[in-house]
């Protein structure tokens, strides 16, 4: 079975002007966004002070600059402009907005972690998907099934919506009729490895303890 | 390169510091020169740093002169459109990135949950769930109910072999399973096979098994897990998993 990437990857390219309109415009966005990344990096990493000034396909300006894109380049094109006087305000401005852009930095690292992190999670779970699929016939895409699957897997899914919610009020009838931590599971997090605590304990006889419960499939069970 | 991940902040090791920005300088440069050739569009970059007196400049001071005086020529507005600077830049990654993540998250959630769905099915139960993860999984399960009514919907009703391929939307739905084989199982049976033939050889060649299913309840290439739901008994299949 092939296996479908997301995308196919880093691929060599040729250095000269992209032809296809379509794919230079994406490339554009990208590589912009991937320069100024670079940039701010270097500004972070060596207390440097960069300006980039790049125009687009469509001619539209797109400018980054640390500490600011205009004052670099006045400084720039006026080059007999005497050096920049850098007294203790100066300074104090100077150190503050580093510290916020120190908060970002740390905020941008974190978020993408994250992202490591789920993406990680997002592959674990294909790959369980996978195997499930293959060891279970309900599993696999419904446009693989047959009707009569299809309907067997129907009335299982609707038994199983019935008795979800049927938890789910027997639940709420007895948080307010009998408020013990007992009877309620847990601190509400869920695994699904199958951490069994189990809401209601063995031998529990939920009919007798709320009535309505019976007409519900898994109360029968006690009679 | 470096395969060590590189803490975003300043570089207090002097040297370091240095041979850092000499690299990164140089890789920048190329990148700029990369996009500026790639998307045949014109470029400048200004690098004042304190180990040089002179800004270093790409293309070249003329090149950025030009550059720099189209840009200037602008209104105002046009330039300060999309001017960033490493705050307001930072800024928009962090958005984006948080967007990014809240879609991953709640993406695999839904994985998660249906897989909780269809372990619940095999009677494993929903254990140990608070009332946010129920409904949760309440709203998975409609959804799928959702996709099989619109997969039956396309699918061809009457037992005609040549109209199998139509897909034309019926209007009342078939009997349960049992009385479909009952009645006229070869039938039936027969023209899924033929409509859905490669469907079910697809997966697996278990033909045969879901014919025996009915009968005997006997696994079909799945070992340990047998689907309690088969059997006819409405209410059985779910107490299983509460009171073992």
């Amino acid at each position: 079975m092939v296996s479908k990437k997301p995308s196919i990857g880093r691929q060599k390219i040729a250095m000269r002007k992209i032809p296809k309109k379509n794919n230079l415009q994406v490339t554009f966005s990208k590589r912009r966004a991937g320069l100024f990344k670079k940039a701010s990096e270097l500004c972070t990493l060596c207390g440097v002070e960069i300006a980039i000034v790049v125009f687009s396909p469509a001619k539209k300006s797109y400018s980054f600059g640390h500490p600011n894109v205009e004052s670099l380049i006045d400084h720039y094109m006026t080059k007999n402009l005497p050096p920049m006087v850098s007294n203790d305000t100066h300074k104090l401005i100077e150190a503050h907005r580093n510290a916020n852009i120190q908060e970002l930095n740390t905020q941008i690292t974190q978020i993408l972690d994250q992202l490591e992190v789920e993406k990680k999670n997002r592959e674990a779970l294909d790959k369980m998907k996978k195997a499930n699929q293959n060891q279970c016939w309900w599993q696999a895409p419904i446009d693989g099934l047959g009707l009569l699957e299809l309907h067997r897997l129907r009335v299982a899914m609707e038994e199983l919506k019935k008795n979800i919610a049927a938890i789910q009020v027997n639940r709420i009838l007895q948080e307010s009729t009998n408020p013990s931590p007992f009877v309620y599971g847990g601190n509400g997090h869920f695994s699904h490895h199958g951490n069994i605590h189990g809401n209601i304990p063995n031998g529990v006889d939920v009919a007798s303890v709320i009535p309505h419960v019976n007409n519900f499939g898994y109360g029968q069970r006690h009679y | 390169m470096t395969r060590k991940k590189v803490k975003l902040a300043y570089i207090t090791n002097d040297s370091a510091r240095k041979a850092t920005f000499k690299k990164r300088k140089k890789g920048l440069m190329k990148k700029v020169n990369e996009m500026s050739t790639l998307c045949g569009i014109d470029t400048c970059a200004i690098i004042y740093s304190p180990y040089d007196a002179q800004p270093e400049v790409w293309p070249s001071p003329l090149g950025a002169q030009h550059v720099l005086s189209q840009f200037k020529k602008m209104p105002e507005m046009e330039q300060s459109k999309k001017m960033v600077n490493q705050e307001s830049f930072l800024g928009q990654r962090i958005a984006k990135a948080n967007e990014q993540l809240k879609k991953k998250k709640k993406e695999n959630r839904e994985k998660e949950m249906t897989q909780v769905m269809f372990q619940c099915l095999t009677g494993k139960g929903p254990h140990n769930m608070n009332m946010m993860d129920l409904n949760g999984l309440g709203w998975i399960i409609d959804q799928y109910l959702k996709e099989i009514d619109k997969r039956v919907e396309s699918l061809p009703k009457d037992t005609q072999p040549h109209a199998a391929s139509s897909s034309s939307p019926v209007a009342p739905p078939p009997p349960p399973p049992d009385v479909m084989l009952g009645n006229g199982s070869g039938a039936a049976t027969h023209v899924e096979r033929q409509s859905f033939g490669v469907n079910m050889d697809s997966m697996q060649s278990q033909q045969p098994c879901y014919l025996d299913l009915m009968n005997s309840q006997m696994g079909f290439g799945c070992d340990e897990i047998i689907p309690p739901f088969v059997d006819n008994n409405n209410n059985g299949f779910w107490s299983n998993s509460f009171f073992p």
